[in-house]
């Protein structure tokens, strides 16, 4: 049996793990399994792979087990932090039955499955973080907080002065060179992707202004600073908030994947992008190597059998009638939803009571699918999975996240760039490919949304093979996990 | 000083204190107005680039490589003679980049670390002492030239990178004054075409790809051309874009800063890109009294996007309005490298095919 436990940081110190506590009622399970022809797990091929999931909102259950499609022999996947906090008995009875569920190919199960097995990026749970998004209003009326304030620190990144000021220091010497040079084009392009209530876009040009004032050559007359975001609602409080330097700012509507489907025409336009805590929250899938063999990890998303049969019981329906209706709330959103189905939902608030009761019971269930080739996967439209292989050759077996839309982004956002452009981006990043051997990085949830840490290393070697050097440093708060992540042209 | 052929006209060979004054021709075109030619590299297949990439890694030998190089230029060959490409290139398909295949091994220039990561990546190139006096063909690109004539019926363009372009990816503390690095790399160039034009080059030429990033220098680099083309008997191409690495522009201002500098080169064409940034500089071609052939770039290689004929036939037509048919060659903004194959080939088609149509209104228009 191979038995890995990643969060090696926690196994010692003040608040260490006590393993021997955590593990002892699953390896119990697995030693007393069997049935009346004997033991059915074939205990020397199975793996055992331990996380710590930081996140109290998850996708998982404490101990799970998945399968390898094709016969390969099955992983127990394990959380600590969830089995510290059940029961012995608890967490043996769920390992037991998590083995027997595998054993009858999952005959017996009664959650309530809300699709059918695919890539993790083509989940529902992103159709449920597109909701957020678009219903952020809703979604902030009932739970009373600002969405910023489950940022942690309570605060978006983006509003500290010195990096912004470092940041319009560069851009006014690189313009300065480019004037001197007669380079310089009329029209000085800035961009935000995702721009939360508006107030690093303030901040950035109100400090702007300050420069600009001290410097002396008047480029606020000719800088343009065009916001943008998924939600129209985020877009009109930002708009609100900028509305001292109306002349100069545009707001579109986009999604963060596509940006040249609204920006192309600034085609080597833009001096600087900049990009705060939108790459953790795109579609993403994991790739794992097994044994040196790449798989796929395929997810599917799931009710609880308790959960979903609470739900279903508090909207007087049969819970199996249930999925239809969170296919219907992903469909509609809650304001149309209620509309449709006023039989369920007195009025809008209660559909959103419904949205947030099915979110806060979602889980996913996991497999391993092998891939014939790297080449047969796509990372991003043009990028072929090849691009991974150095990371997953970096000694022994991994997994680790793609971050799709995060690389389809970014490798759509790079020809934004004038030659002499910048790419800055505040999110939680992975830095080095070991770090996924030694932590969690992700999915959980981050109140109505899906967060997963964003795979740096690909997206450095996306960035090289466009002409980029791409750079990490910690952000400059201290106790943040957030990285400065700096695209420049290089050569 | 000599005299070359070009096609059935003879041309003088330009020379620093006398530019060629007319034509300078295409040779082995004969009487053809609008002859299409390419600039230099072709798309590389992603099997080449990950064999390329093998090779610092050693999960491919560097026969191995070489012997899919050969493949992979007569693939590019016949490529360009089937989109009806008038005067081919091997597509550069040997050289890693622009910079490594002749920066490194110039006698003299010091690797720092040959392993790459990428092979597209630059090499960290040093030239701690002088360079030496030297020797006829040192850069060892006859075998290439040679392989791609006998591969080949159509008349070849066969280009270096210049210079100035070359002086700016190397260390160097050796020369006080960075001016004589680049002379000192010309008389490399020079020493290079020399053995080229022995070996049966006709049209010879020079990329300047970084010098659009340092307008200040272009009288420097117009002085070291001088010295690259000096007493080698051939048709010699300047071109100068702006930037196309990773299909990326280094530069967005204009052509301007060529001029009037360029008029003092001893080249015979000057090949310009169009396509991308439009024809605002044309006008400059007309101001400053360009009077030997233009190659005007009606391709954008920064796009896999296949240009209509019709707006390539436009393209042509603008470039006619300010330089007579005789002297217009018609090419892509510069290299395909960064383009997919299939895009490739559909751009050299549809410029051949709009190349031919605007040449057969050409007499029509003249009666």
């Amino acid at each position: 049996m191979l038995v890995e436990i990643r969060p090696a940081a926690r196994l010692r110190g003040k608040n260490a793990v006590d393993l021997t506590a955590a593990l002892a009622p699953v390896f119990g399970a697995l030693t007393t399994e069997t049935d009346d022809a004997g033991p059915v797990t074939d205990l020397s091929r199975l793996r055992v792979v331990a996380d710590w999931v930081q996140y109290r909102n998850n996708f998982r259950t404490p101990v799970e087990l998945r399968p390898v499609v094709g016969g390969g022999p099955p992983e127990l996947a394990l959380d600590l932090r969830g089995i510290s906090g059940t029961g012995a008995d608890a967490v043996t009875s769920g390992a037991a039955a998590a083995l027997r569920a595998h054993h009858s190919g999952g005959a017996g199960s009664r959650h309530l499955t809300l699709e059918e097995w695919g890539p993790t990026r083509d989940s529902a749970i992103w159709a449920f973080n597109s909701l957020y998004w678009q219903h952020l209003q809703l979604w902030e009326e009932a739970t009373g907080q600002g969405y910023e304030s489950a940022l942690p620190g309570g605060q978006s990144d983006a509003r500290h002065l010195e990096p912004v000021r470092a940041t319009i220091g560069k851009l006014f010497a690189i313009w300065d060179s480019l004037a001197d040079r007669r380079a310089l084009p009329e029209e000085l392009y800035v961009v935000e992707l995702g721009v939360g209530n508006g107030n690093q876009a303030g901040t950035w040009l109100d400090t702007f202004v300050e420069m600009d004032r001290a410097h002396g050559r008047e480029y606020y007359r000719r800088l343009h600073y065009l916001m943008c975001d998924y939600s129209p609602h985020v877009l009109e409080l930002a708009r609100a908030t900028v509305c001292d330097h109306t002349e100069h700012v545009s707001s579109f509507v986009l999604d963060a994947q596509r940006p040249l489907t609204s920006l192309a025409f600034l085609r080597f336009k833009v001096f600087f992008v900049y990009i705060s805590n939108v790459y953790d929250n795109l579609p993403t899938d994991e790739i794992a190597t097994i044994g040196q063999r790449e798989h796929l990890v395929e997810a599917r998303a799931y009710l609880p059998d308790t959960d979903a049969t609470a739900i279903a019981a508090g909207l007087g329906i049969e819970p199996e009638t249930l999925g239809a209706l969170v296919q219907k709330l992903l469909r509609l959103g809650p304001p149309l939803l209620a509309e449709a189905y006023p039989q369920h939902f007195a009025d809008v608030p209660a559909a959103v009571q419904f949205w947030r009761e099915c979110w806060q019971a979602l889980k996913l269930q996991e497999r391993y699918v092998p891939l014939h080739g790297l080449d047969t996967y796509e990372i991003a439209p043009g990028i072929s999975g090849e691009l991974l292989r150095p990371l997953l050759a970096t000694g022994g077996d991994v997994r680790m996240h793609v971050s799709n839309g995060a690389a389809t982004s970014f490798a759509e956002t790079l020809p934004l760039l004038h030659p002499y452009g910048r790419l800055q981006c505040h999110d939680i990043v992975v830095t080095d490919p070991h770090q996924y051997r030694s932590g969690f990085r992700g999915p959980g949830k981050y109140d109505g949304s899906v967060v997963n840490w964003v795979n740096g290393p690909l997206l450095a070697h996306i960035g090289a093979r466009k002409g980029f050097d791409v750079s990490f440093a910690p952000f400059r708060r201290n106790g943040s996990n957030i990285i400065t992540m700096t695209a420049d042209v290089r050569d | 000083m000599g005299v070359v052929t070009a096609g059935v006209t003879e041309v003088p060979a330009a020379t620093p204190e006398r530019p060629a004054a007319v034509g300078g021709g295409t040779p082995g075109t004969g009487r053809l107005l609008l002859p299409t030619t390419v600039i230099g590299s072709w798309s590389v297949p992603d099997w080449l680039e990950r064999a390329k990439t093998g090779v610092h890694h050693g999960s491919v030998s560097r026969s191995q490589l070489a012997d899919m190089h050969d493949m992979a230029v007569k693939a590019a060959l016949k490529d360009q003679e089937v989109a009806g490409i008038d005067i081919v290139s091997d597509g550069e398909l040997r050289r890693d980049n622009d910079i490594d295949y002749l920066l490194a091994r110039v006698p003299g220039v010091e690797v720092r670390d040959a392993v790459k990561a990428f092979y597209f990546d630059y090499l960290d190139l040093e030239l701690p002492r002088p360079l030496p006096e030297p020797g006829p063909g040192v850069l060892g690109l006859v075998p290439d030239l040679e392989f791609t004539l006998a591969h080949t019926d159509r008349p070849v363009r066969f280009s270096m990178t210049g210079p100035f372009s070359l002086s700016q990816r190397l260390r160097c503390g050796a020369y006080p004054d960075r001016a004589d690095l680049v002379r000192a790399l010309a008389r490399v160039l020079n020493a290079e075409a020399r053995a080229l034009a022995g070996a049966g080059a006709q049209l010879l030429q020079i990329d300047e790809p970084l010098l659009a990033g340092h307008p200040e220098d272009v009288g420097l680099a117009v002085e070291a051309v001088n010295i690259v083309t000096e007493d080698v008997p051939v048709t010699w191409a300047l071109h100068v874009c702006y930037g196309n690495r990773y299909a990326r522009p280094l530069w967005e201002g204009h052509y301007d800063f060529l001029f009037p500098a360029v008029l003092d080169a001893a080249v015979d064409q000057l090949l310009l890109e169009f396509a991308r940034k439009g024809d605002e500089d044309l006008q400059l071609i007309e101001r400053h009294g360009w009077e030997r052939t233009l190659g005007v770039g009606v391709l954008d290689v920064k796009t896999a996007d296949v240009e209509p004929v019709d707006v390539i036939e436009k393209r042509i037509e603008r470039a006619l309005q300010v330089v007579p048919a005789d002297r217009i060659v018609v090419t892509p903004d510069c290299g395909l490298r960064h383009v997919p194959a299939g895009a490739a080939r559909a751009k050299l088609h549809a410029m051949t095919t709009a190349a031919a149509a605007v040449r057969d209104r050409i007499p029509k228009e003249n009666t």
